[in-house]
């Protein structure tokens, strides 16, 4: 039988700092296993596409420019992607690995979002014959 | 006390009536926010926050729903913020003298505030809507419901202070002790009916965002929404303004005016964010049953003290 | 019933759009002054088509959209799927997993409760009880978001086992975590049995004892409130449970308050079953190897959410692919105790009495098959979808 229960509670947090986060203007650390932007090395990956067939979304290709020298570039569709993480747990090479870091990741054109991997003379080759197509401008990860 | 006296016009349209009453309205709002708002460990709005919303609103459209009364619709919102604005012209606004009083202002001043609530609950029963006609019911239930035992605590000063006028009242609490330590019973009542005039939590049933959406004021938007809006705001200064100088000593000049009000605020903002809404039934019994008997109970002792000094 | 011919029915519509409700749903009240009337629900708002989904994806990539029906029980709807596909390919999971599977499991229910229990007290005014539970569940989503790597829709599940391993520093972030939130469950506990204004809300609200509670099928804390001592934790446990008991948390008046209190009870049940996981985690590996084309087959997983009883069929027919999948979540089964209640209250008690049976809407919807002899016909998933877009142009 109390009228005012919460009466300590308020009158501390008049003294107290506020628990909001002034984002963006600080930003607080991000834990390790944080599932941001994916991110793809292109030396041990062995062509056997069983993370593109495992991903609920559509958001992984492989565009194969060689099988035999294993020159493939992967094409990641970050608008399309929901960040399950089931193509890290499925490629048995360890190639696919989710950032902590990058998670701010919008942008205000859908170009952005669309990201070749690779190595550098792969994905210039690809982009080469792109050019040539006329196709869209895409991206080089950092 | 000050005797500045300014010319008619000056206190009527700018200071400090009018656009300073107006500009000191979203002051006080953006302080009671920012309390309650610290209370509830959050940031809170930044200072411009009510002068942004109401220039937003202002310059939105504002839609006239089918089956309303147009005219009516149009000039509620206007009626409501002249009486709110007239209604201080016989309070000591900023600690000055009030520059129209006469003999008897005091009543005519709680009519000119309960003309604001009246016009709220006009303007929910103007429209079909179901959110606005519930929320006109309850709105005009809480006017009936608070005005009386409001009413009989802001008699009790002006029985000690044997007048009927606001100004006169002031000089004299200016001039004793301190009424809230004389008759505590009925400062506190004065300071919950003030909570159900402005309609803050725990009384805002008549405007139940989870309920009825936004209460009479439903469909309203734009401009009509803004004049009530600063409509509220205005109100709210002029009851603290009038709790304080009655209760909290008078009001002599603007420092001791702005410290007074600035600290019921705050305990004000300390009440708003402890208790769950009441029902409206809860809201009615609890005024009708507590607190006309607190009021009563206070005025008679005041009556007896009187008599018994006076023999 | 029209007791004088010109009463006229006065219809007070919530929804679908209003701030009491965080989704869609359509509720009509027809009022007499405060007193309610009658009562009567429309649901379907958020129907998304997920049931016909799941026919056109792979079991693995139906785990992620079955995990998307709901975001404050994500985790136990890929649960009760990955339970029943691993039953369908009869495959063991390892010990260390469902542990682990059953350690998200409760910390989800304490996000949920915490977040019920501000949305209740919003919809009753209190807003600072709201910002102050709010507040507190930050700390069990950074918690999870430590462990799993997001803070809603955790993707632990994989099937087989678990994606994510508990080492020793997050093991001890938990812990510490859960030490703050029973300090504050303790103080919200008091905060709701004493407060006098909550307390004039809340008692003797929405009334329901234990034999209406039965016959109208309830679930879940709501259901637990009457008197009924329905929990699966106990009555057909499954993932880790039959290692760690749980004692299932009652009451016996059945009204709104009720509600309330057996639902930081839980809490607090919860608090003591995550400290025993974690002092008494088995080890291990963390999968099991399950093929990708399930035999043909039938199974049925049922698990425990925050809000009831949540109940899978799944049915395989030999290749990658689901032949059906039917799920059923426990807010379906809790609507009545609302609408046959609502009769006799004041419409200012409605919201609350809604968000005390802690529905989720986007939970509930699915979609119901009629087989007539002639004339019906089955859709694709490509035909659900194109139907949906025309309906909105």
């Amino acid at each position: 039988m109390s009228i005012g229960a919460m009466l300590g509670n308020i009158v501390e947090s008049l003294f107290k700092k506020p628990a909001t986060e002034h984002y963006p203007f600080e930003r607080q650390p991000t834990p390790d296993r944080l599932r941001g932007n994916l991110l793809w090395d292109p030396g041990k990956c062995s062509g056997c596409q069983l993370c593109i067939r495992d991903c609920p979304s559509n958001a992984l290709e492989l565009i194969v420019l060689d099988k035999a020298n294993k020159r493939f570039v992967m094409r990641y569709h970050a608008d399309r992607c929901t960040f399950c993480g089931q193509c890290v747990q499925t490629c048995r090479f360890k190639c696919l690995s989710m950032s902590n870091e990058q998670w701010e990741l919008a942008s205000r054109s859908r170009e952005a979002f669309t990201v070749n991997y690779g190595k550098d003379e792969d994905v210039q080759f690809l982009l080469d014959q792109a050019a040539q197509a006329g196709a869209g401008v895409p991206c080089q990860p950092e | 006390m000050t005797t500045i006296t300014l010319p008619a016009l000056i206190i009527l349209l700018i200071f400090p009536g009018g656009l300073f009453l107006l500009a000191s309205g979203l002051v006080y709002e953006w302080v009671d926010r920012k309390l309650v708002a610290r209370f509830q460990n959050r940031v809170g709005p930044r200072w411009f926050q009510p002068l942004a919303d109401m220039i937003k609103l202002l310059a939105k459209e504002e839609i006239i729903p089918t089956g309303v009364h147009p005219g009516l619709f149009v000039t509620l919102p206007v009626a409501a913020l002249a009486a709110a604005l007239t209604a201080a012209l016989y309070v000591p606004m900023f600690g000055f003298t009030p520059a129209f009083s006469f003999r008897g202002d005091l009543v005519v001043t709680l009519y000119l505030l309960s003309m604001m609530t009246l016009g709220i609950g006009l303007a929910g029963a103007n429209t079909v809507d179901r959110f606005s006609l519930v929320g006109a019911t309850r709105t005009l239930t809480q006017l009936f419901s608070y005005e009386a035992p409001f009413l009989l605590t802001l008699l009790g000063p002006a029985i000690m202070a044997s007048s009927w006028q606001i100004s006169q009242i002031n000089v004299y609490a200016h001039n004793v002790w301190w009424m809230i330590f004389t008759q505590p019973i009925g400062f506190v009542v004065a300071l919950v009916g003030l909570m159900g005039k402005l309609e803050f939590p725990p009384f805002d049933a008549p405007e139940a965002e989870t309920e009825i959406v936004s209460g009479a004021l439903t469909e309203y938007s734009g401009r009509g929404l803004a004049l009530f809006r600063i409509g509220k705001d205005v109100e709210l200064v002029i009851g603290l303004t009038l709790v304080v100088a009655f209760y909290l000593g008078g009001l002599a000049n603007p420092l001791e005016f702005l410290i007074k009000t600035l600290v019921l605020l705050l305990v004000m903002a300390g009440l708003q964010s402890l208790f769950a809404r009441l029902r409206i039934d809860q809201t009615v019994g609890l005024w009708w049953r507590i607190g006309a008997v607190l009021a009563l109970i206070q005025l008679l002792a005041i009556i007896i003290g009187r008599f018994i000094g006076r023999v | 019933m029209e007791s004088l011919a010109n009463q006229k029915k006065f219809i007070v519509p919530i929804g679908p759009q209003h701030p009491a409700l965080k989704e869609p749903g359509h509720f009509e009240f027809t009022v007499d002054g405060e007193i309610i009337t009658g009562a009567s629900v429309r649901l379907g708002y958020v129907h998304r088509g997920i049931e016909k989904g799941t026919e056109s994806r792979t079991w693995i990539q139906n785990l992620y959209l079955l995990e998307r029906i709901c975001g404050i029980c994500s985790h136990v709807h890929a649960l009760a799927y990955a339970l029943g596909v691993e039953k369908l390919g009869n495959v063991d999971v390892p010990p260390r997993a469902q542990a682990i599977r059953t350690l998200v499991a409760e910390m989800e229910r304490i996000h949920s409760h915490l977040l019920w229990l501000g949305v209740a007290a919003h919809e009753g005014g209190f807003d600072t009880l709201f910002m102050y539970t709010w507040r507190d569940r930050e700390t069990v989503m950074d918690l999870l978001e430590g462990l799993t790597g997001n803070r809603v829709h955790y993707s632990v599940n994989v099937l087989g086992g678990v994606k994510v391993d508990v080492d020793e520093k997050q093991a001890d972030a938990i812990r510490r975590g859960v030490d703050f939130l029973e300090e504050r469950t303790k103080y919200y506990m008091k905060v709701v049995t004493t407060d006098e204004t909550f307390l004039g809300r809340t008692r003797g609200v929405g009334k329901m004892t234990t034999e209406q509670a039965d016959e109208l099928g309830t679930v879940g804390p709501t259901g637990r409130a009457s008197g009924l001592t329905r929990d699966i934790r106990v009555d057909a446990p499954y993932a880790a449970y039959p290692l760690y008991p749980v004692q299932v948390v009652t009451g016996t008046s059945g009204d709104l308050l009720e509600r309330f209190i057996v639902r930081i009870k839980e809490l607090y049940e919860t608090y003591r079953l995550i400290r025993l996981i974690l002092d008494k985690m088995p080890t291990g590996e963390l999968t099991a190897r399950i093929p990708r084309r399930i035999p043909e087959n039938e199974a049925i997983s049922r698990v425990e959410a925050p809000r009831g009883e949540l109940f899978y069929f799944l049915k395989s027919n030999g290749s990658e692919m689901p032949e059906r999948i039917k799920v059923r979540t426990p807010s379906i089964c809790n609507w009545s105790s609302v609408i046959n209640f609502a009769v006799g209250l004041k419409l200012a008690d409605m919201p609350m009495v809604l968000s005390g049976m802690d529905p989720c809407f986007s939970c509930n919807d699915r979609l119901v098959v009629v087989n007539r002899p002639t004339g019906s016909q089955v859709w694709t998933w490509e035909e659900l979808r194109q139907y949906g877009i025309n309906y909105y142009r």
